[in-house]
């Protein structure tokens, strides 16, 4: 009786509350703001509990909490203002003809401060400052990667590109 | 392999998200090409500068907000009560770590500081000679008020902690030494264990935070506080 109605609770704590400060983590790189993330945490924690029945066990837990919290961010108004207009990914090949321009030159990363990589970071537009959060930041795989944003593992690859690229070309213009 | 990799392929090699055999021909390659080794490790290197940033820590109270419930059918609170307890222990024993990494950390500059042969940048038991010293130093001004007997201001500097600036006053004690640290208020976490043979105390005023570390009991760095906390 109690049990039925508990377990799924304590079960949710168990696999949810480990996440705790990724999640939080996680929201802060999407909002920029402490606030909203708090918010954005709490909401996506009674979000997970109410939605734990849907949730298929075997599957990747993680990138379901994620992906709670995304959609909570997407359709909050900070949210709707962050989506580009446009598909960026419009342009599918373009990052084909990005040739292999390294020169030892470009190996700044060493010199280039915190701060200057935060703030490269958080000036990336939505899809591209989440995937490199995701990838680098939170350790994702990209496949895990596609399953949180629900894209395909193609579209992570080159959305890592390009991010990378935007945020080594900004580094670079600042020294 | 004789061609560059393609941008896909340096992506994917560097996320190590290329299968054995297309690693074993990207390796081979990489090898004997400077240009393409160059990409690469250009890539790896903003992968360990991310993930060498400090992380946005959610606040206590995040934590118990969503630990708390919505009013729940009496018969299943127990079930709650344990539940509370776990988590309230898993993220305990995380939290203690992270407090203890934070107390190493600033022990570990105390210690450095004052093994320094100049500990100080600014010499100077005039706290209006300190204080200006700070100016436009640090984004934000510090504070150096007059200090209560036996604590007496030896001098300040500009420090780095987890790549944030901050201030440092060095205050003598006696023959003892204390490091007075003032950083940005998220700066800092809410916590900081003591060391053995250490102590540090820790307090929030006016939006800074504040960590004096020294090898003297508690009761002596009161005053201190005191004298920073008072308006």
């Amino acid at each position: 009786m109690t049990q039925d109605l508990a377990d799924p609770r304590s079960a949710f704590e168990e696999l949810a509350l480990p996440l705790f400060e990724p999640l939080y983590n996680y929201a802060r790189w999407l909002t920029r703001d402490p606030i909203e993330s708090e918010d954005l945490v709490q909401e996506t924690y009674l979000k997970g509990l109410r939605g734990f029945g849907s949730f298929a066990p075997g599957t990747n837990f993680r990138a379901w909490m994620y992906r709670i919290l995304r959609n909570t961010f997407l359709t909050s108004r900070s949210g709707l203002r962050a989506v580009p207009p446009v598909s960026i990914d419009e342009d599918p090949d373009h990052f084909e003809q990005i040739s292999v321009t390294e020169t030892p030159e470009s190996l700044f990363l060493a010199r280039a401060d915190v701060e200057a990589l935060g703030l490269a970071i958080e000036s990336l537009p939505l899809p591209f400052r989440e995937v490199l959060v995701l990838s680098d930041v939170e350790n994702m795989s990209y496949r895990e990667i596609a399953e949180t944003l629900a894209i395909p593992i193609g579209t992570v690859t080159s959305r890592l590109i390009r991010a990378r690229l935007k945020v080594r070309n900004t580094l670079r213009g600042q020294q | 392999m004789m061609r560059d990799l393609t941008a896909e392929e340096i992506e994917r090699y560097a996320d190590g998200e290329l299968d054995a055999g297309a690693v074993a021909e990207a390796e081979a390659h990489l090898s004997e090409c400077a240009r393409c080794a160059t990409a690469v490790l250009s890539v790896m290197q903003m992968k360990r500068a991310l993930r060498a940033m400090p992380r946005f820590a959610p606040p206590a109270a995040l934590r118990a907000r969503v630990l708390a419930r919505p009013a729940q059918r009496p018969q299943a609170t127990w079930w709650l009560a344990a539940a509370a307890v776990v988590a309230f222990v898993i993220a305990g024993g995380v939290f203690l770590r992270a407090r203890d990494a934070t107390a190493g950390q600033l022990v570990d500059l105390h210690t450095t500081i004052l093994a320094s042969a100049n500990p100080v940048d600014v010499l100077s038991t005039d706290r209006h000679t300190v204080k200006p010293w700070f100016e436009g130093k640090l984004p934000f001004a510090v504070d150096v008020p007059d200090l209560p007997q036996p604590l007496h201001l030896i001098g300040g500097r500009v420090i780095y902690w987890r790549g944030q600036p901050g201030g440092y006053m060095l205050i003598g004690k006696g023959a003892h030494r204390i490091s007075l640290f003032v950083f940005a208020d998220d700066a800092v976490p809410r916590s900081i264990a003591s060391r053995a043979g250490m102590t540090i105390v820790t307090w929030r005023s006016r939006g800074l935070a504040y960590v004096a570390v020294a090898d003297v009991p508690a009761e002596d760095l009161q005053p201190l506080q005191r004298a920073f906390v008072r308006d």
